[in-house]
């Protein structure tokens, strides 16, 4: 009798725990940073490994991009390609030639010198070697030529603007010939740092590279430290855990660093395009009326005020301000709930029901009940279904098109090229712009600027999707650090421009 | 004197929030689904009792309709596990000894099986939704159901009035319906009180990680989910959810406790 009412009473403290610990788990980090001279960045996405050539994600570029590997050219924080380890290039008249001028004086941080050898080496093993989606990119080139030690020239088989653009990003990385036997483990590069240790599941330290050919970096060690949740991330600045946040993703957290004065914050753009998809393989959706119906009843502006506490940007089509060809498409479909119910009944669809099935992630889960909220509004019923992410959700939506509608953020640069794809899983397909991205990527960059234009401004009238809003890049750091970069452009937290006060 | 506050203390608060669920088929002060950027993180007190959430929907709204959820879930799981649960016990009682072996062996087997991991499991294969979560939390439970039952029965059937109506002829049918099941009875229905609390918790973990109800239907566990974020600047939209939470399990478990002091067949000979 004793033991079961101990067992009752410990059944109940056992419950109120658990309410406790899912009404606030996330506890603060005691962490020490490494020293005076060391600057602490925390991040939420932990890299798997080091070798991005065989495995997909941002994380692992975002630590080693032009912190540890360079290539030939970069994105500056303005989104333009500038000059890095190639000091300047030229382009033959029938844009297929590429004559790269390399830096002299180079050396890789395992004291190996780089040539054009390396330039030959790293391009074609992305042909041959890497398994990541992203390098069919590089099947343009025909053939790389050494010149001499300090030259370099691509041949490509046709013109292209987005092959110089895609040098900008990993696939362009600079590889050393005997240091790609433990790509995962051991990376090694020509820039200012060099992982020197890892704790899995906690951080990464960089520290200066003695090799490095540019500026001693202002802080010899960066130590990037990795916290599962938004929550813990915040707790780390405030305890003094860390020196900045990469990336706020818990955005109504932000006004505490607001009115604390030992922080700066950053607000910016990324190349996130948070969209919602219609199915345009499936009835309704493959009626154009339809698809503006549902982009004039749902009101963005509340939607990014209520989902994303009204940070970020709201853009009407796929391109991120950063882009050249950028114009606000925003005002597009005002929000506008009596044409949306007219155009449905003109499409004769007026009981109206759609699965939204959507990525199990928080800006997805929140955005969608505004989008069902809405809809609601005009006579259409949304049925919401969360789903795992990413296996899930890329398997039935993505790979399988199982949806009516979705919600994911579409982060890759330049992504707008997948409305080129009619596999793709828009279900978009339009010959006119399929035929419009082909040119400006072969054209001259006029050309480019004015295609892309156009493939903007067409897919905001063909309602392709609705693109709620476009991801903000949030950076929270203390006062003396300086030189962050505002924009995400690129796919690197590029380190080499801080600074401190 | 004890066995009487719990009793009526369980009442109160299963009361309270069965009451809350009736309430809110008929009215709630708000739409709990509507979505109004305008009123976003609003405070208690005014138009709003305990204010709104971040997509500016109304708190106490959601937290009413979340009580329908949290019964059903509640009631569905329960019940599963009890009409399974119980006549495989008897079952496992009156039968074959190698049948018995079998049935509690196998209960064995499920009861270490982690419950969350077979809903998560459910939740991958079949979709998340409130109905997942509740057959993976009515499986997982029916083993406690068998073994409480084939323990009351075992001792049912050593008694010296079911052993006379063996030797009466009466079938073991006959028995088992008319002599072992409103005897074990009572320590069925505290083992359902008991087992609600369980499900009620384990429906609000499992949304709380989004296995489980799905948005927009309310759900305290992804009530608290929503408010993670907002832990450093709203801690109310977590602590509401968690209070109404702890108050359904402190509710049906001090039930339970209340309705074994009464069913106890010891208790019983001693009063």
């Amino acid at each position: 009798m004793q033991a079961l009412l101990w067992m009752r009473a410990r059944w109940i403290a056992a419950t109120l725990t658990t309410v406790l610990l899912l009404s606030g788990c996330s506890a603060g980090s005691t962490a020490t940073v490494g020293g005076e001279d060391a600057l602490a960045v925390g991040f939420t996405a932990e890299p798997q490994n080091f070798d991005f050539t065989s495995t997909d994600g941002a994380a692992i570029p975002q630590a080693l991009l032009y912190n540890v590997y360079e290539g030939l050219v970069k994105l500056d924080a303005n989104g333009e390609i500038a000059p890095l380890l190639a000091e300047s290039w030229t382009l033959s008249d029938d844009r297929t030639v590429y004559d790269f001028r390399l830096r002299t004086g180079v050396r890789f941080s395992n004291g190996a010198p780089f040539t054009a050898e390396d330039v030959k080496f790293s391009i074609e093993r992305v042909q041959t070697d890497w398994t990541i989606s992203l390098k069919s990119t590089m099947d343009v080139v025909d053939r790389v030529d050494v010149v001499s030690p300090s030259h370099a020239r691509v041949v490509l088989r046709e013109p292209s603007n987005s092959w110089l653009f895609a040098m900008t990003t990993r696939l362009g990385a600079m590889f050393d010939p005997s240091g790609v036997d433990d790509l995962a483990n051991r990376p090694i590069g020509t820039g200012p740092y060099q992982v020197s240790d890892r704790r899995r599941g906690d951080s990464i330290v960089l520290s200066a590279n003695s090799r490095y050919w540019g500026a001693r970096p202002a802080y010899p060690t960066v130590v990037l430290k990795y916290y599962r949740d938004a929550t813990a991330l915040n707790n780390a600045l405030l305890s003094n855990g860390i020196d900045v946040i990469s990336g706020v993703t818990a955005p109504d957290s932000v006004p505490q660093f607001e009115a604390d004065t030992r922080f700066d914050v950053l607000q910016g753009t990324t190349n996130g395009e948070v969209v919602l998809a219609f199915n345009g393989n499936r009835a309704p959706l493959d009626d154009v009326r339809v698809r503006r119906a549902l982009t004039y009843a749902v009101d963005r502006e509340a939607l990014l005020a209520a989902a994303w506490g009204g940070r970020g940007n709201l853009i009407g089509s796929m391109v991120p301000p950063t882009d050249p060809w950028f114009e606000d498409h925003s005002g597009a479909y005002p929000h506008d709930p009596e044409r949306a119910k007219q155009l449905l009944s003109e499409a004769g669809q007026q009981n109206l029901n759609l699965r939204l099935r959507v990525a199990n992630l928080p800006y997805a889960i929140s955005a969608a009940q505004v989008v069902a909220s809405d809809l609601d509004r005009v006579g259409v019923n949304v049925t919401i279904e969360p789903l795992d992410f990413p296996a899930v959700w890329l398997q039935q939506v993505f790979t399988d098109h199982d949806y009516d509608l979705s919600i994911v953020q579409h982060v890759e640069p330049r992504d707008i090229t997948t409305f080129g794809d009619p596999e793709y899983y828009w279900g978009y397909d339009s010959p006119r712009v399929r035929e419009l991205l082909d040119r400006a990527d072969t054209g001259t960059p006029e050309q480019q600027l004015a295609d892309m234009r156009e493939v903007a401004k067409t897919l905001s009238d063909d309602a392709a999707a609705d693109w709620l809003f476009l991801f903000p890049n949030i950076i929270v750091a203390k006062k003396e650090v300086t030189g962050l970069v505002r924009n995400q452009v690129s796919e690197s937290f590029d380190l080499t421009g801080l600074g401190r006060r | 004197m004890r066995r009487n506050v719990s009793l009526w203390a369980g009442i109160v608060l299963v009361g309270l929030v069965v009451g809350v669920a009736l309430v809110s088929f008929a009215w709630t002060p708000h739409d709990p689904l509507l979505v109004d950027a305008s009123v976003r993180l609003l405070g208690p007190g005014g138009e709003y009792v305990f204010g709104t959430d971040k997509l500016g929907r109304d708190l106490a709204s959601q937290l009413m309709v979340g009580a329908r959820t949290t019964l059903y879930v509640g009631v569905v799981a329960v019940g599963i596990a009890a009409l399974i649960g119980t006549p495989l016990g008897v079952l496992a009682g009156m039968g074959a000894n190698w049948l018995g072996e079998l049935i509690m062996r196998t209960s064995d087997l499920v009861l270490a099986f982690p419950a969350l991991l077979l809903a998560i499991m459910l939740g991958a294969v079949y979709g998340a939704s409130t109905l997942t979560a509740m057959i993976a939390i009515g499986i997982a439970t029916v083993p406690s159901f068998a073994r409480i039952a084939r323990a009351g029965t075992l001792q049912v059937v050593s008694t010296e009035y079911v052993l006379a109506a063996r030797a009466g002829g009466r079938s073991r049918w006959w028995i088992a319906v008319r002599h072992v099941l409103p005897n074990i009875s009572g320590i069925v229905v505290v083992q359902s009180s008991v087992s609600f609390a369980i499900a009620v918790l384990a429906e609000a973990a499992l949304s709380f990680l989004g296995f489980g109800t799905a948005p927009p239907t309310p759900s305290w566990g992804r009530m608290l989910q929503e408010s993670q974020e907002l832990l450093a600047v709203e801690p109310r939209l977590a602590l509401i959810p968690g209070a109404a939470i702890a108050i359904a399990v402190l509710g049906f478990n001090l039930l339970g406790d209340g309705l074994r002091d009464r069913f106890d067949p010891r208790l019983e000979v001693r009063r």
